[in-house]
């Protein structure tokens, strides 16, 4: 199913947040990403970016590592805090350690510089994408041990509280549900959570299995559910 | 240059050669000293037994000869008998013998005796080794004779002889093994000298000698270190050099290929003047774009990053980045590589496959094929092109930076892809040649070991060169 179409079809168009301290890279993003049908507001710093953030909650945040004032990841951190909207984080390099730390602080994905609006545009979609299940929809509520997830309310509970999840999170939930105890590899789950074809980073997969772990696991060290399968990927299990 | 002698022979060999000699020529000289004494000796002792014994025997026979008479040929009897083999008397011009006969003894003995003097000499009586010995007696022109077999003292003697034979070739031997154990440990420090150097000339610039607190070796480990140390950091600083251009240029790159996007989105509301000059400005662009990438990717290597290794289906990992490049199916899995698992970093590998291909598509005609097999490290991959074939002269070059080969056209390539490769396959302790295939054209072979064994790249690995080209870092 395509995903949310931009604006230009005559929607209402995403809000961005594009959170980066080179006024050029703000300037011509925002004129690129306009040009793609989103709404993007502006923070050249971390204090900017937590202050537009609270003012007007955005759809996606994108937001650079390198801040002047204080870094990317506890910009990221306190987002993640208040909310579950999609962070993109954009990292200079593909293999530094940032790029996993800024997943740990909560970033969905992240877009390595020089970056172009339109593998920006890309990504957004990806992560805006609404939760499809594998299955068809006969089963749109399953139970897993302790945790009842419900596709169609995008909602997981425990014992009847919802989990806070993020969209990402449930996503990778759900495809997992989806496929009914079978293991996922994480080429397939890059592919249908976040949209990568076969080289996508599955760093990206491991460090949101761990953050959903945290979440869905009553001992995250020990997991029930979210089972791996060495050198395989990722299966649910009761 | 001619090379002579010994120079054919390892210094280990030379060392433990030289020990060898000198234990024999100690021996040698030993066993003669000894065999020397100790015979000198032996044989002396008899001679002086066997002359007491005839001197003792002479002055019984002289009482005896002393009556008027005398039955000489009884009193010879009467005597003692000891191991002497012969007792001869010449007495008033006239031989007697108890056992043995005149004709036997020497002359020169007979007439040594008769003319007063006591004298002896060995000489062989019917096949025995005998000492003789004449004595004088009283009568001027009588003497007494007899001869002493020396059977006993020659086994002795053969006895020591062998003893001492045998003596030398043990010290031969313990010699050259003292020598050899002596130049190995020796020369252990040049071992590990050499596989540091080698390692080195691999692209290993990490590597260092660890005998800089020994008295003799410290100064040629120093300086070995110093110097591995100072083209470590002078490749380093080249790295750094190239990465920190390329990343100063991606800001100005992501303002140019943004607003190129733009104004290509809206090509259509361009002056037709202006549409050729875009597209040509869009073109470039994207080479530079490329060139910066692929600068940025060698200059992280460069700069020591470990990456990430997880396990990979190779070949599902070869098939999907080989065809995803080349637009359509080209590759062959071997059916004995079809569930091999390696430890990599996919997104090298893809570079290395998709580089390939690339290569081959871009500039060899195309590609032919890409075959995966289970091959002698692990897994092999070959990637075969319709072009020209490297010539020999170039397949070292075509994998260093910028090195295209020599007749190569300008194309869109950066010059960076096969470097690249190079760069990457290394970094997977693999190997990657090019040879002519058979049936024309290039063939790009990998080879890459199964297993990492848990080594962080830049540390030592065991050789591992094969024939052909192996990757050099230019410092």
């Amino acid at each position: 199913m395509p995903a949310d179409p931009p604006s230009k079809t005559g929607k209402v168009a995403h809000n961005l947040l594009l959170v980066d301290d080179e006024p050029r890279i703000r300037r011509v993003l925002r004129l690129a990403l306009e040009d793609e049908g989103y709404q993007v507001l502006e923070a050249a710093n971390g204090v900017d970016a937590l202050a537009a953030f609270r003012r007007e909650p955005p759809d996606v945040v994108l937001l650079d590592l390198m801040l002047p004032d204080r870094d990317g990841f506890t910009v990221c951190r306190e987002i993640r805090r208040a909310s579950a909207v999609p962070v993109i984080m954009v990292t200079a390099r593909t293999d530094s350690h940032d790029v996993v730390a800024g997943l740990e602080a909560g970033a969905d994905d992240y877009v390595t510089k020089p970056l172009v609006a339109k593998e920006l545009s890309a990504r957004i979609r990806a992560l805006l994408r609404r939760v499809e299940p594998a299955t068809t929809p006969q089963s749109q509520r399953f139970v897993l041990g302790d945790l009842q997830i419900d596709l169609s309310a995008i909602e997981v509970r425990r014992d009847g509280v919802p989990l806070p999840l993020t969209r990402t999170e449930f996503k990778l939930l759900a495809e997992l549900a989806g496929v009914e105890g079978r293991i996922c590899s994480r080429e397939h789950l890059l592919n249908k959570v976040w949209g990568y074809g076969y080289f996508g980073d599955s760093r990206i997969v491991d460090v949101h299995i761990r953050r959903l772990r945290v979440k869905v696991e009553r001992d995250p060290a020990n997991p029930q559910h979210v089972v791996t399968a060495r050198g395989l990927g990722y299966r649910l299990a009761g | 240059m001619r090379r002579f002698g010994l120079r054919g022979f390892g210094l280990r060999d030379r060392v433990m050669l030289a020990y060898g000699l000198l234990a024999l020529g100690l021996s040698v000289v030993l066993a003669l000293v000894t065999w020397g004494v100790v015979s000198h000796y032996l044989i002396q002792q008899r001679t002086d037994s066997a002359i007491v014994e005839t001197t003792d025997n002479a002055a019984a026979l002289h009482y005896g000869l002393s009556r008027v008479h005398p039955a000489v040929g009884k009193l010879l009897d009467s005597l003692p008998s000891t191991d002497r083999a012969a007792s001869l008397v010449y007495f008033e011009n006239q031989w007697y013998a108890a056992v043995g006969s005149p004709a036997d003894l020497p002359p020169q003995l007979v007439a040594n005796a008769r003319a007063g003097g006591e004298s002896d000499q060995q000489l062989q009586v019917a096949g025995q080794h005998v000492l003789a010995v004449g004595v004088p007696l009283s009568r001027p022109g009588d003497a007494y004779f007899e001869w002493h077999p020396l059977d006993g003292l020659d086994g002795t003697l053969r006895t020591l002889r062998i003893t001492l034979l045998f003596a030398v070739l043990v010290t031969l031997l313990l010699g050259l093994a003292v020598g050899r154990l002596a130049s190995t440990l020796a020369l252990r420090p040049l071992a590990e000298l050499t596989y540091a150097a080698s390692a080195v000339a691999r692209g290993r610039l990490d590597a260092r000698l660890q005998a800089e607190d020994d008295r003799d070796l410290g100064g040629l480990a120093t300086s070995f270190n110093q110097t591995a140390a100072a083209l470590e950091q002078r490749v380093a600083a080249d790295a750094r050099f190239a990465g920190d251009v390329s990343h100063e240029l991606r800001t100005p790159l992501m303002t140019m290929l943004n607003s190129m996007q733009l104004i290509q989105n809206h090509r259509g509301e361009l002056p037709e003047v202006v549409r050729e000059p875009v597209e040509l400005l869009g073109d470039d662009l994207e080479r530079f774009r490329r060139l910066v990438v692929d600068l940025l990717e060698i200059s992280r290597d460069d700069g020591g990053d470990r990456g990430s290794r997880e396990l990979v289906m190779i070949a599902e990992l070869v098939q999907a980045a080989a065809d995803a490049t080349a637009g359509r199916s080209v590759t062959t899995v071997a059916a004995d590589a079809a569930g091999l698992v390696l430890q990599a970093d996919k997104r090298r590998l893809e570079r290395v496959i998709a580089n390939l291909v690339e290569n081959a598509e871009d500039h060899a005609g195309g590609c032919k094929g890409v075959f995966v097999e289970a091959g002698g490290l692990g897994v092999t991959i070959h990637v075969d092109d319709a072009g020209p074939g490297v010539p020999l002269a170039d397949r070292a070059r075509i994998f260093e930076r910028f090195g295209r080969g020599s007749d190569a056209a300008p194309t869109r390539g950066t010059g960076l892809g096969l470097a690249i490769v190079a760069r990457h396959v290394q970094w997977h302790h693999g190997t990657i040649v090019v040879t002519d295939n058979p049936d024309g054209g290039a063939r790009f072979t990998v080879d890459l070991p199964a297993n990492l064994r848990g080594q962080p790249p830049g540390c030592m690995v065991a050789p591992s060169d094969s024939e052909g080209v192996t990757m050099r870092l230019r410092g």
